[in-house]
């Protein structure tokens, strides 16, 4: 079945490859490290990828020794379509796995170049962290990912990287992740009185507040928002699909009920 | 050793040349090597650490000029080495308290890293 669907997407993909290009995404799952089972796994039909296969191959064995060293905090390891390597950590992890890839031998990754967080408002924790690491000695890069909530802590990255300090600021003020232990978590880009967190995907692009100089009391005032327009809502979705290389596979309802019937 | 041997400058910031570095290598490396043996034997980071240790410490002891040992083990000047070594061996012990080769904590929620 593997086969059939590499065949069946090594056909989809020189179709859309024009429009989407090379896409070589594998995923390892955390259940079946030992065999490293594919999810799913689209070859790349371009001439210019024979290198292109070995970094790959290079990229997922580190992925997995990674996963075989650490697998108390590493759920999964993926590879996206740039090669660009992903560790997906349980958030209990952070400072372990942070720290062994910066002063393992083998990865040497010292450098924390930045804490992000992507919000994502229909998982249950809605904010996915991301850390990028690079390693000087190595020249290569990796990505660790957890997640959290609204509501419930993280540990803070200062202790194994000082460049954490206003990266965890940052994704405090435009997010609300608290990040514990860290040593100073206040507003680094908002204004001073700023209430909200901008970058969460409910907050409007407008804010909530305007400011504007009021010769009265001469000085600048917070107001509520006015717009002398009302904003427009536009409908982005398209009537075809958006992401053929994620496409879940079908569920029928008559397989299920016999499966269960067989059963 | 040649008097011309000794290299002047390691031209990186922060690190200061050091010519015993065969002498701190070693000692690092052993010291290195028993603090592994405090790990469960099939824990995957002793296994590797072990094995990259052991061999970069059989080329330390076997080559005596420091060109040629940088050039073997392939990783930087030896003092970027010792430094490494050195952290190398404070990791030991903290992966003896986290212990992370025990099976995962708890799953992600379900669909947490489904993509789209």
């Amino acid at each position: 079945s593997n086969n059939k669907m590499a065949a069946h997407s090594g056909r989809l993909l020189s179709f859309w490859r024009a429009a989407y290009g090379s896409r070589n995404l594998w995923k390892l799952n955390a259940a079946d490290k030992t065999s490293s089972q594919l999810l799913w796994r689209y070859l790349s039909t371009d001439v210019t990828t024979a290198k292109n296969n070995e970094l790959t191959a290079q990229l997922l064995q580190y992925g997995r020794y990674i996963h075989d060293i650490l697998p108390k905090y590493v759920q999964q390891t993926q590879l996206t379509h740039n090669n660009e390597l992903e560790v997906l950590i349980h958030p209990d992890g952070i400072i372990p796995v942070l720290t062994f890839l910066r002063d393992h031998q083998n990865s040497e990754f010292r450098q924390l170049q930045d804490v992000t967080i992507v919000d994502i408002p229909k998982n249950v924790c809605r904010f996915e962290l991301v850390y990028n690491l690079l390693s000087i000695t190595y020249n290569s890069r990796i990505r660790v990912k957890t997640y959290t909530d609204e509501l419930t802590p993280v540990d803070s990255a200062t202790s194994v990287f000082n460049s954490a300090n206003w990266a965890e600021r940052e994704a405090w003020d435009m997010f609300g992740v608290v990040f514990s232990n860290h040593p100073d978590l206040r507003r680094i880009l908002t204004d001073y009185g700023f209430e909200g967190h901008p970058f969460r995907k409910d907050f409007p692009l407008s804010g909530y507040v305007e400011v504007r100089y009021d010769d009265e009391v001469k000085r600048v005032v917070c107001e509520p928002l006015e717009l002398t327009q009302e904003f427009r809502q536009f409908d982005l979705s398209s009537p075809w699909e958006q992401f053929p290389a994620h496409r879940k596979p079908a569920i029928s309802s008559t397989s299920e009920q016999d499966n269960t019937k067989k059963e | 050793m040649a008097s011309g041997a000794v290299k002047k400058t390691t031209n990186i910031v922060g690190y200061t040349v050091l010519p015993n570095a065969r002498e701190i290598l070693c000692g690092l490396y052993s010291k290195t090597l028993t603090a592994l043996q405090r790990l469960p034997k099939e824990a995957a980071y002793r296994r590797h650490t072990e094995q990259i240790i052991e061999q970069r410490l059989q080329i330390v002891q076997a080559e005596t000029s420091i060109p040629t040992i940088e050039e073997q083990i392939g990783c930087g000047q030896v003092e970027e080495l010792v430094d490494h070594a050195e952290r190398e061996l404070k990791l030991v012990g903290k992966m003896e308290e986290w212990q992370p080769w025990e099976p995962l904590v708890s799953d992600p929620p379900p669909g947490q890293w489904e993509w789209p």
